[in-house]
C-alpha cells in the first residue's frame, strides 16, 4: 500500500512537473508579427530593421504583457516584392496570404509598397482578421474603404504619410516658395504609378489652380526611366521657375543630377526618395546641392531636435545598423508600429484581432514623427505641429552637402537658397 | 527646344547603336541572338561597381577588369551551353534567355537594387551649343560609337581574324572546308558580343543607376534596332539607331515620355508586318535563320 502511494506521489510529482514545464513554455511563445514588404528596396530593407529594432528594445524589457503574461515579440518578414518594376499585384497577394496562413501573426507591419496591392489585400486582411498597421503604401484609397465599409475593413491602418498630406506639404513648400520668390511657373515630373499620379493631380487641382500658379506640364515617367534630358529642356524652354518632381524609385535621383549638370534656371522641390539621406551626396557626385526634398516621416532620414525621440531613433538605428536611415519614407513609421501595436495589445489584454484592432483606433502617444493619433479612416493624423500631429519634413541639400528643414515651419532650420541662375521675382 | 531635341536625339542615336552593337555582332556572325545580352550588359556595371566599391580599384582599371570578365563569361556561356544546342534556333534563344533571366534576378534576390549603385562619369563637365547645355560624358559615348562602327568594319575586312568571321557568316561549311574553326568563331563572335555590351553598359551606365530592370530594356531595345534594321547587318543597325532614337526623342519631348517605350516596340511590329527581315537584311537570309 506504501509503495503503491509513492509510485502514484511520484507520477503527481511528474505530472506537476510536466505542466509547470509546459506553462513556462506558453508563457515564453512568442507574439509573431509579419512583415511583408518589398525588401529589395531601401524603404522596405530599413523599415524591416526599424521594426527588428523596435522589437529588440521591447524584447529587452521583458516583451509585451497579455492579460498579465510578458511575451517576446518575434518578427517573420517576406519579400512580396510589389515595388519592383512589373512584379503583379496577385503575385504581391500570395506573399501577404502565406505569411498570414503560414506564420499566424497576430498583424502585420509595413505591408505593400504599391497601394494597387494595399487596395486589393485589404480583402484579404478582412477575410483572416488580421491588423495591418502599414508604413509605405500611401493611396488615401484605402482610408476611403475603412470610412464606408468600417466592420469589414477595419483591420487596416496606416502610420505613414498618404498621399492627402503628402499634397499638403508639397503644396506648403511650393506656397512658401510662392511667398518668398513671387514664383508661379512649375514643371511637374512625377513616377507614372498611382501615388505618384494622384499626388501631382491633386497638389494641381487643390493647390496650383487655386494659387494662380501655371503649371507648364504635367510629365509621368514609367518606372525605370533613368533619361530625363527632354523632360528638363522643356522645363527650361517653357520657363518654369520650380520643378516639382515625385518619384520612389531609385532612378529617380538621376534627375536631380540631370538637372544640375543641365544647368536648368529652376528650382527643384518635391519628393525624390534618393535624396533622403546622407549617402545621397556621395552617390551622386555632390550634385543635388539646392534640391528641396520632402521626407515622409520625421525620423526616416532626418531628425529635429525639436522633436527628442526623431534624434533618438535616428542615433540608435545609427549605433545598431553602422549607417544612417536612409529611406525618407518607412523606417520611423515602421519603428513606431511596433510600438503602437505592443501597446494595443497590452491594452486589449489579449490578441483577439477585434479587441487588438480596437484599441489600435484609440492610440495616442508621442513618438519619433510627434503625436500619433488615428482618424476614422485608421489613418495618422499628419499637420504642421509636432506636439499636435505627426509631422514630415522637408529640407533643402546645401551647396556643401548638407541638409536644413526649412518646413514646416515648426521644425524650420533656415529659409530656401535659390540656385545659380534663377533670381527672385520679387 | 526643337533644335535641344535634335542634338539629344543623336546622342540617342549613338547609344542606341552601341548599345545594340554587341547583339548585332554575334547574330551577324554566328546567327546567335543572344538574349542574355541585357543581363550582360547590367553585370558588367555591377562588377565594376562592386570593383569599384569593395575592393577600392579605380574606375578606369575596373571598366578593362569587367569588359574582360564579361568577354570570359561570354566565351564560357558557349563552350558550355550553346556549343550543345547549336543550330537549334530555339534552344539557343531559351537557353540564353534563361541565363539572361537567372542572372537579373539573382541580382534582384541578392538586394542589389538601389539608387547606391551608380557609376562615375568618365568626363564630369558639360558646355553649351546653342542654349542646349551638352554634358561630355553623352559626346565621349557618340565618339565611341563612331569609332567602335569604324573599328569593326576595318577589323572584320582587314584583319585575319574579321575575316574568318564574315567567311563564317557567309556560309559557314565552306568556311569549315577553308579550315576555319566554326565553333572557335562562334565562342568568340559570343564573346565580343558580351564585350561590347560591357563596354556600352560602362559608358552609358553613368548617365543614370544600376538596375536589373535595365537588363530588359537594354535587351528590348537591342532587338528593336537589329529587328527594324535587319539582323546582322551594320548598316541597318546604323539607320535604325537613327530611325528609333530620333523618334524616342520626339515622342519623349512631343508627345509624352510614357509612350516612348511603346515607339521601339511599336517600330518592331510595324517592320515585321511590313519589311518581316527589317530595312537591310534579306528575306531569304531571315526565313533561314529564325
Amino acid at each position: 500500500m506504501r509503495k503503491g502511494s509513492f509510485r502514484f506521489s511520484l507520477i503527481v510529482m511528474v505530472m506537476a512537473v510536466c505542466l509547470l514545464c509546459a506553462g513556462r513554455a506558453r508563457a515564453a511563445d512568442p507574439i509573431v508579427i509579419g512583415a511583408p514588404t518589398s525588401l529589395g528596396l531601401i524603404e522596405g530593407k530599413e523599415a524591416l530593421k526599424a521594426v527588428e529594432m523596435a522589437v529588440d528594445e521591447i524584447n529587452a524589457k521583458g516583451g509585451v504583457n497579455v492579460g498579465g503574461q510578458k511575451r517576446p515579440l518575434q518578427v517573420s518578414s517576406s519579400d512580396i516584392r510589389d515595388g519592383a518594376p512589373g512584379v503583379p499585384v496577385p503575385e504581391a497577394l500570395l506573399g501577404i496570404e502565406k505569411i498570414i496562413l503560414e506564420k499566424k501573426p497576430v498583424a502585420l507591419l509595413i505591408g505593400p509598397f504599391r497601394s494597387e496591392a494595399l487596395i486589393a489585400g485589404m480583402d484579404l486582411l478582412s477575410k483572416y482578421k488580421t491588423p495591418l498597421i502599414g508604413s509605405i503604401a500611401m493611396s488615401p484609397a484605402s482610408e476611403k474603404k475603412v470610412t464606408e465599409e468600417p466592420d469589414k475593413y477595419k483591420y487596416v491602418f496606416r502610420d505613414c504619410l498618404n498621399g492627402v498630406y503628402l499634397v499638403k506639404y508639397l503644396s506648403g513648400t511650393m506656397d512658401a516658395l510662392h511667398k518668398e520668390f513671387g514664383f508661379t511657373k512649375v514643371y511637374v515630373m512625377h513616377q507614372d504609378v498611382a501615388w505618384a499620379r494622384g499626388t501631382a493631380d491633386l497638389v494641381k487641382k487643390l493647390y496650383f489652380d487655386k494659387a494662380g500658379w501655371e503649371v507648364v506640364e504635367q510629365e509621368a515617367y514609367p518606372t525605370g526611366a533613368s533619361d530625363f534630358s527632354s523632360g528638363l529642356m522643356k522645363a527650361r524652354s517653357k520657363g518654369a521657375q520650380v520643378i516639382m518632381p515625385i518619384f520612389d524609385m531609385p532612378q529617380g535621383g538621376v534627375l536631380v543630377k540631370q538637372w544640375k549638370s543641365m544647368r536648368v534656371p529652376a528650382i527643384m522641390a518635391g519628393f525624390i526618395s534618393p535624396l533622403a539621406g546622407t549617402d545621397a551626396w556621395k552617390t551622386f557626385d555632390g550634385k543635388i546641392g539646392g534640391a528641396i526634398n520632402c521626407n515622409f516621416e520625421l525620423g526616416s532620414a532626418i531628425a529635429s531636435d525639436k522633436v527628442p525621440q526623431s534624434v533618438a531613433f535616428y542615433n540608435k538605428y545609427k549605433e545598431k545598423f553602422g549607417h544612417e536611415v536612409e529611406a525618407g519614407h518607412g523606417p520611423a513609421a515602421a519603428y513606431e508600429s511596433v510600438f503602437i501595436l505592443a501597446e494595443a495589445i497590452e491594452r486589449a489584454g489579449s490578441l483577439d484581432p477585434d479587441a487588438v484592432t480596437a484599441q489600435l483606433k484609440k492610440t495616442d502617444r508621442m513618438g519619433t514623427m510627434g503625436r500619433i493619433r488615428f482618424d476614422e479612416g485608421n489613418q495618422v493624423v499628419y499637420g504642421l505641429d509636432p506636439k499636435e500631429t505627426a509631422v514630415g519634413a522637408v529640407f533643402q541639400w546645401t551647396e556643401d552637402g548638407k541638409r536644413r528643414i526649412i518646413f514646416p515651419e515648426s521644425l524650420a532650420e533656415g529659409k530656401v537658397l535659390l540656385p545659380a541662375g534663377l533670381k527672385s521675382q520679387k | 527646344m526643337f533644335f535641344g531635341t535634335i542634338i539629344y536625339a543623336l546622342f540617342n542615336t549613338a547609344i542606341l547603336a552601341i548599345t545594340a552593337l554587341g547583339f548585332n555582332l554575334t547574330f551577324g556572325i554566328s546567327g546567335i541572338a543572344n538574349f542574355s545580352y541585357g543581363a550582360m550588359y547590367i553585370l558588367a556595371a555591377y562588377v565594376s561597381w562592386m570593383l569599384v566599391h569593395l575592393l577600392g580599384l579605380p574606375f578606369w582599371l575596373s571598366v578593362f577588369v569587367s569588359i574582360a570578365i564579361t568577354m570570359v563569361l561570354g566565351a564560357l556561356i558557349y563552350r558550355f551551353v550553346l556549343l550543345r544546342v547549336r543550330g537549334q534556333v530555339l534552344s539557343e534563344v531559351i537557353a540564353t534567355f534563361g541565363i539572361g533571366l537567372g542572372t537579373l534576378e539573382l541580382f534582384q534576390y541578392l538586394g542589389f537594387v538601389g539608387f547606391e549603385y551608380t557609376l562615375p562619369v568618365f568626363i564630369d563637365d558639360s558646355f553649351m551649343i546653342g542654349d542646349t547645355v551638352v554634358d561630355w560624358q553623352r559626346l565621349l559615348i557618340t565618339i565611341v560609337a563612331g569609332m567602335l562602327v569604324a573599328g569593326l568594319w576595318v577589323f572584320t575586312h582587314h584583319t585575319r581574324l574579321g575575316l574568318a568571321f564574315r567567311g563564317i557568316a557567309q556560309d559557314e561549311s565552306t568556311a569549315l572546308t577553308l579550315g576555319i574553326d566554326s565553333d572557335l568563331m562562334g565562342m568568340l563572335s559570343v564573346s565580343m558580343g558580351c564585350g561590347l555590351a560591357a563596354l556600352a553598359s560602362l559608358l552609358i551606365i553613368p548617365l543614370g543607376s544600376i538596375s536589373p530592370s535595365e537588363g530588359y530594356d537594354v535587351l528590348i531595345k537591342a532587338l528593336a534596332v537589329c529587328i527594324i534594321g535587319g539582323l546582322g547587318s551594320t548598316g541597318g543597325l546604323i539607320v535604325a539607331s537613327f530611325i528609333v532614337g530620333f523618334a524616342e526623342r520626339f515622342t519623349d519631348a512631343y508627345v509624352g515620355s510614357q509612350w516612348t517605350m511603346i515607339v521601339s516596340l511599336a517600330a518592331i511590329l510595324i517592320v515585321l508586318v511590313v519589311k518581316p527581315s527589317g530595312l537591310f537584311g534579306r528575306q531569304k537570309e531571315l526565313a533561314e535563320r529564325i
